[in-house]
């Protein structure tokens, strides 16, 4: 199967902090990738990178064939990549759906196609009765829903989501899994921030595990919650029993 | 055919009707001139609100453009002969040139240090003027040649013609304003205007987007600094680069409705009448009376109603009609 990305070596330091350290990985098409992490691990900041919105100190990162390090955000977003931030960050002053269209309107000009394209982003993420919110009034869930339905509008390969479960309740997050599964169906390669490890361990295949800026472990959902270094690192010890003791 | 019988159609089609039947019923020189006034200064907010209001870049520095439009149609007028009505789309040209770099500059900075960025180009500007001495007549500035009566080279005897230009031009911001808005490009600016990182992560070239509308803004601009010499005859670098002409432009959206199609027009009248009237009752002596009563104005739209007085006028109607929240308004951005 082709690589959607490939991230070599990506370092970037914060002043003395080292917050990416030689982070390497790669993903193929239509893969569902969990990065977790402890709290200040980098996970956001790796985000950053790859999007363009922080340029990396060294390495390289190739989406679907071509580097894109030093590339401007929108044309990374142009070359399928779409993001969501962990703290949302909708156009307040637009509804619902102006936000999304927004989105829409860099594969096609022409306001009708954006907005009926956006209608049909807005139903997926099931935000559909608040079309014409502004988005300042929304929950703090239902503006990652928008910022979900806003990315989707731009048609991407590879969707990188921020923590955009951090909040939910436990049948929210059912609805949200759906939703990432719905995605990947569609062919969607997706990196995904979490730290809900029920959600991660139902979207993933594989999961790549930072810590201090640095990869600990990477592999299938079993091998990681077994790994020691990941449970001493993130899990914490309890984790093991729980999780063993669901899948039996 | 629908469109043509809803309100909003009807109600502009009234407002143009008594705009163009105006000049033949008021004969006053002093009201047409007020009306001249505030067609042109309309346009101005409306040249600056393209960029000011929807996209949030409060340029304090447009009289740059105004200046600009003004001095490159007078020279070539002057020293060359040639009709302010090109002088006046070459000086859009060269307003728009000037705001590449200008822009190139001035985008580096955000909020407060953009609006003194683009303050320093205007007063820069106008010192190169003041020093230009036999190029553009320094200090002094010059009178226009007054050739009596002669549309070819926009000069006019009657009132009429100059509000008639004025109107036209105010009518294309307004247009163009309205197109902007409806398409992909108002979308990008009002992105923009609320979050620039949020809109380069869905692909939005926030660069050149601003980039493009500070040079149609600086166009509109200049247009209105060529219609005003010629219409006072007059010129220096005082006048066509006046930190007020800045002032106004901004000021006008901002009490109006920034970002909104009509607010720089609401903006200018209320602006214009208040000062015409209180020069009226209280004379031009007490020039501090006026600026007393515009931060006035100003202070208590910033306070009260950030959303400027058209947020006042469609709170009203919707209040009114009881119009749940319109669907359209999603367009509306
Ligand atoms: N813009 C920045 N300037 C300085 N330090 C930063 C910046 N962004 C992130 N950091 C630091 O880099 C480290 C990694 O942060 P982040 O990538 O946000 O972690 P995560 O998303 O995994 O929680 C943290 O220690 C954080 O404080
Ligand atoms: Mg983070």
């Amino acid at each position: 199967m082709a690589e959607a990305l490939v991230v070599r070596n990506l370092s970037k330091r914060f002043g003395g902090l080292r917050a990416v350290q030689n982070l390497s990985f790669s993903i193929n098409e239509g893969e569902t990738v969990a990065l977790i992490g402890p709290n200040g691990a980098g996970k956001t900041t790796s985000f950053h990178l790859i999007t363009g919105f922080h340029r990396p100190d060294e390495g390289s990162v190739t989406a679907f064939g071509r580097e894109i390090v030093g590339l401007r955000p929108h044309d990374i977003c142009a070359h399928g990549l779409a993001r969501t931030f962990q703290v949302a960050r909708p156009f307040g002053g637009m509804t619902v759906l102006a936000n999304v269209m927004t989105g829409a309107f860099l594969r096609d000009k022409r306001p009708e196609v954006a907005c009926a394209k956006a209608y049909e982003a807005i139903e997926f993420v099931g935000l559909s009765a608040k079309a014409h919110t502004p988005a300042r009034d929304l929950t703090t869930i239902d503006q990652r829903r928008l910022e979900m339905a806003r990315a989707l509008a731009t048609e991407p390969r590879l969707l990188l989501l921020d923590e955009v479960m951090a909040g939910l309740n436990p049948s929210e997050i059912d609805q949200a899994v759906a939703l990432v599964g719905k995605l990947s169906k569609r062919g969607l390669t997706i990196i995904i921030v979490e730290h809900v490890m029920r959600a991660i361990m139902a979207v993933a295949r594989h999961i790549v595990v930072l810590d201090h800026g640095q990869k600990i472990a990477e592999g299938g959902p079993k091998e990681i919650v077994k790994n020691q270094e990941v449970v001493r690192a993130y899990l914490g010890s309890g984790y093991v029993h729980v999780a063993t003791a669901g899948e039996t | 055919m629908q469109r043509l019988c809803s309100p909003a159609f009807i109600g502009l089609a009234a407002l143009a009707g008594v705009l163009i039947v105006l000049p033949l019923v008021v004969t006053s020189h002093f009201a047409i001139d007020i009306c001249i006034r505030i067609l042109l200064f309309a346009f101005i907010g409306v040249a600056w609100n393209l960029m000011g209001g929807y996209a949030k870049q409060l340029s304090l520095g447009h009289a740059a453009y105004f200046g600009l439009g003004a001095y490159t149609s007078t020279i070539m007028q002057i020293k060359f002969g040639i009709s302010p009505w090109i002088g006046m789309l070459a000086g859009g040209v060269v307003a728009m040139l000037a705001s590449l770099p200008i822009g190139a500059v001035c985008f580096r900075l955000r909020g407060p240090y953009f609006a003194i960025a683009t303050i320093a180009t205007a007063q820069v500007l106008m010192l190169l003027f003041l020093k230009f001495r036999d190029f553009a007549w320094g200090a002094e500035g010059t009178t226009i040649p007054n050739l009596g009566n002669t549309p070819l080279m926009m000069q006019f005897e009657a009132k009429a013609p100059y509000y008639y230009i004025a109107l036209a031009m105010l009518a294309l911001g307004l247009a163009i304003t309205y197109r902007i808005e409806r398409s992909w490009m108002g979308f990008y600016l009002v992105a923009i205007g609320e979050d620039e990182d949020a809109a380069e992560a869905v692909g939005v070239n926030a660069p050149q987007v601003k980039r493009n509308i500070y040079m149609i803004s600086a166009f509109l601009t200049a247009l209105a600094g060529t219609f005003y010499v010629q219409y006072i005859y007059f010129i220096d670098p005082n006048t066509a680069f006046n930190f007020n002409i800045s002032v106004e432009a901004a000021l006008v959206s901002i009490v109006g409705g920034i970002g909104t199609l009509w607010g720089p027009v609401i903006g200018t009248v209320l602006l214009e009448v208040t000062s015409a009237l209180l020069q009226s009752w209280l004379g031009s002596g007490l020039g501090g009376v006026q600026l007393t009563v515009y931060s006035l104005i100003l202070i208590s739209v910033i306070l009260w109603r950030p959303t400027g007085l058209l947020g006042v006028f469609t709170d009203a109607y919707k209040w009114i009609v009881r119009a749940p929240p319109a669907r359209e308004a999603a367009i509306d951005g």
